[in-house]
């Protein structure tokens, strides 16, 4: 039996988490709808010594390599980048990297003061107060001061180790008088709220078994399910539901045996991450009030796609720095070349993450910098480089461009038969010229911190781990889908808690703005309750 | 998902074979033993297989498709071209049974990925030391915004 609750939300990844325990510990009937199951910490395998053949299949980043039940696939025949994510309650943070940097002033007004994109309709200081709060719920280890940053409050934890490469290359910087700063990550450098801290294992990317890294079936969903919300795994939405009026009703799901289900509700959430929350919107069509998709009068669903072009500069030391150790977030982090600089052939610019290499398996058949050698010539590469490295994660902004899309493949669906995403998306030239600029600086930084050689893996395919902009947020409804509280502005309860809603993809990694906005949203609709219109 | 799994049957595969290639792509060399001198097929196909069993089907085609009398990095990297998942099968199995192996890992100085214990207040001997000092003295780097 069915029963209609205050809020409906979909997805219990990072926004979802967010969203529920906030509104379930203010009083609300919250229901959450989540495709996958709860992470089975025991299962994770990065203790395991398969972990490195573990990470190419079963536990990859990409859906369509891992084809779990849950797993709907993402078809990217037609895209320079691969998306990436994970299925579960915590949704992608379980197998993120877990850097927490905050978005900077300027990439909230990158029209005004660079002359492309847009600017957001909201700014740097509007979310101040939601990041303190946010990096207290996560337990941020870091330090404050970085002057890459207006000055914020302190971060409830101290820095993680920088290691043995971290501690180079920062030297190698200070030699350069080039920025770096230990980064900040939602990994717990001491115990906190009952979790554990981090062990340096380095296998972040399949699941941190020891739960020192925050996602919120750790850090949220225990708490909102004990403040009432009801959280059900396996269930599937395959569409939106709608009154006469143009309000949203409720949801449609399918049980893990296919049975359909719909759940009702006042208000309904989507969290279902950027490629999830507009595949749905699209899939929520009806031929009556919204032919070209749900909230989206303004043509923009699905439309404006960033993913962050990806570059590894990897560096390698004559002696070892266990290079296969350390939390896979990073250890230190440069803003040298983030801000614009009229005399490069680009605007804006990029963030670099240092972070370790991993094991054998990783350095003769890479998945990021590095070649494949066999024959004798692999001893001798392998007796240069393992254990000897460590590699800068450059993650390129990523300016929105209407052709960069998701929208439905006419042929392929899940295992429920529901048609899949499809992903159209160019690398532009623009963020060549900037991904190359930055590369080279890179190798710079490497040689500067006492590397003999250097290898660039320039816009790696496998890297679609930061998805963005596919509903954006804007006060015009002819060029926007939300408001500034991430209410569509087609049909009043419903709103967008995830990445989808970004204008611009700044160049830091999204997740601790995209919770920040999360926590924003669930805020200002606790606020504006007793407004809210509802269905009859 | 993979758990930990008992070894696959191999029955299907000539292990013979499987070395005999296996011994051109890592040959003994730089102070390194060959794949056969550490038995790693014979002792840890099984296991490779039992936890991933998607490689079962493309390695016996490899191993089919590949003459180890006439093997050569040459012709592994045509099978990259023919059979690209014969290729990564063969590949990813060779290498996995290979640094598998403790002798080797001992050689190379891998312990797994291992847990480490570290003081987290340890940072407070770099800050002093004054390490972030020219970072900060420079000042900040983030550009103010109109409005
Ligand atoms: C390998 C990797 C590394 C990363 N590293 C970092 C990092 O270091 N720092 C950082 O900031 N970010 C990182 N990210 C990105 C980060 O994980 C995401 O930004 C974040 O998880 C997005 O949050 P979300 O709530 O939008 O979506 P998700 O966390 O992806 O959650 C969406 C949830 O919705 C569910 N869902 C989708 N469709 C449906 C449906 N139809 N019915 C029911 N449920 C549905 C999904 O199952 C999923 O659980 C990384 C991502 C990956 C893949
Ligand atoms: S390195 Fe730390 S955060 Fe990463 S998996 Fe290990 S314990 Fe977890």
């Amino acid at each position: 039996m069915t029963y209609r609750a205050d809020v409906l939300i979909i997805g219990a990844g990072a926004s979802g988490g967010v969203a529920a325990r906030h509104l379930a510990e203010h009083g609300f009937d919250v229901v959450c709808l989540e495709q996958g199951d709860w992470p089975d910490r025991s299962a994770f395998p990065g203790a395991r010594p398969d972990w490195e053949l573990a990470i190419r299949k079963d536990w990859a980043m990409s859906p369509n390599v891992r084809s779990r039940p849950e797993d709907y696939p993402v078809v990217h025949d037609d895209s320079d980048i691969e998306p990436l994510m994970y299925n579960a309650v915590g949704g992608s943070m379980i197998i993120y990297a877990g850097t927490w940097p905050r978005m900077l002033p300027s990439d909230f007004r990158v029209r005004t003061m660079d002359g492309v994109g847009d600017d957001w309709p909201i700014a740097y200081s509007d979310l101040v107060p939601y990041y303190n709060a946010i990096d207290q719920q996560i337990g941020v280890s870091g330090l404050a001061g970085d002057p890459a940053y207006p000055p914020h409050d302190d971060y409830p934890l101290p820095p993680l180790p920088l290691g043995a490469a971290g501690r180079r290359v920062a030297e190698g910087h200070n030699r350069l008088g080039w920025h770096w700063w230990p980064e900040p990550n939602a990994i717990l450098s001491a115990p906190y709220d009952g979790r554990r801290p981090c062990v340096q294992r380095g296998v972040c990317t399949s699941g941190c078994a020891e739960g020192a890294k925050a996602s919120t079936d750790l850090t949220h969903w225990p708490k909102a399910t004990a403040a009432g919300a009801r959280l059900i795994t396996g269930a599937r939405v395959s569409r939106i539901t709608m009154d006469p009026r143009g309000l949203a009703t409720g949801a449609v799901w399918l049980d893990r045996s296919g049975v359909e289900h719909h759940q009702e509700a006042d208000v309904v959430i989507l969290a279902a991450n950027a490629i999830g929350t507009a595949r749905l919107l699209l899939l929520s069509a009806d031929d009556r009030h919204c032919p070209d998709g749900l909230a989206n009068s303004s043509g923009l669903v699905g439309r404006r796609l960033m993913m962050h072009p990806f570059s590894v500069v990897t560096g390698w030391w004559d002696d070892q720095v266990e290079g296969w150790q350390g939390h896979f977030g990073a250890s230190i982090t440069s803003y040298q070349f983030y801000e614009t600089d009229p005399d490069r052939e680009f605007v804006r610019g990029a963030k670099w993450a240092l972070s370790p290499v991993g094991g054998p398996l990783n350095h003769i058949l890479p998945m990021r910098a590095g070649n494949e050698v066999w024959g004798p010539d692999h001893h001798e590469l392998m007796g240069r480089t393992f254990g000897r490295g460590a590699s800068w994660a450059i993650f390129g902004e990523d300016l929105p461009e209407e052709p960069n899309r998701v929208d439905l493949d006419p042929e392929r669906t899940d295992s429920h038969g529901i048609p899949a995403p499809r992903v159209s998306y160019r690398i532009s030239d623009h963020s060549r010229r900037l991904m190359a600029f930055q590369e080279a600086r890179a190798e710079e930084s490497l040689r500067a911190s006492g590397c003999r050689e250097t290898a660039v893996a320039s816009m790696i395919p496998y890297s679609g781990w930061h998805l963005m902009g596919t509903a954006r947020m804007g006060n015009d409804s002819a060029s926007s889908v939300v408001n500034t509280r991430q209410q569509a502005h087609d049909v009043p309860n419903l709103y967008i808690a995830d990445a989808s809603v970004f204008v611009t993809s700044s160049g830091v990694n999204p997740t601790c703005t995209i919770t920040a906005l999360a926590l924003r949203t669930a805020d200002l609709l606790v606020q504006h309750r007793s407004e809210q219109k509802v269905p009859a | 998902m993979t758990t930990p799994t008992s070894p696959a049957p191999t029955a299907d595969i000539d292990i013979h074979r499987l070395t005999a290639l296996a011994d051109v792509m890592l040959p003994a060399a730089h102070g390194m033993p060959a794949v056969s001198d550490v038995k790693a097929v014979e002792s840890y196909l099984p296991q490779v297989l039992g936890w991933r069993k998607d490689l079962h089907q493309p390695l016996v085609r490899a191993v089919d498709a590949l003459d180890p009398s006439l093997f050569t990095i040459d012709r592994l990297s045509a099978l990259h071209e023919e059979d690209e998942d014969a290729y990564v099968a063969l590949t990813t199995a060779v290498a996995a049974c290979y640094y598998l192996s403790p002798v080797v890992r001992e050689l190379i100085g891998y312990p797994g990925q291992a847990a480490k214990t570290y003081d987290p207040f340890a940072y407070t001997e770099w800050v002093a030391e004054g390490l972030l000092d020219p970072v900060v003295d420079r000042g900040p780097i983030w550009r103010e915004v109109p409005g």
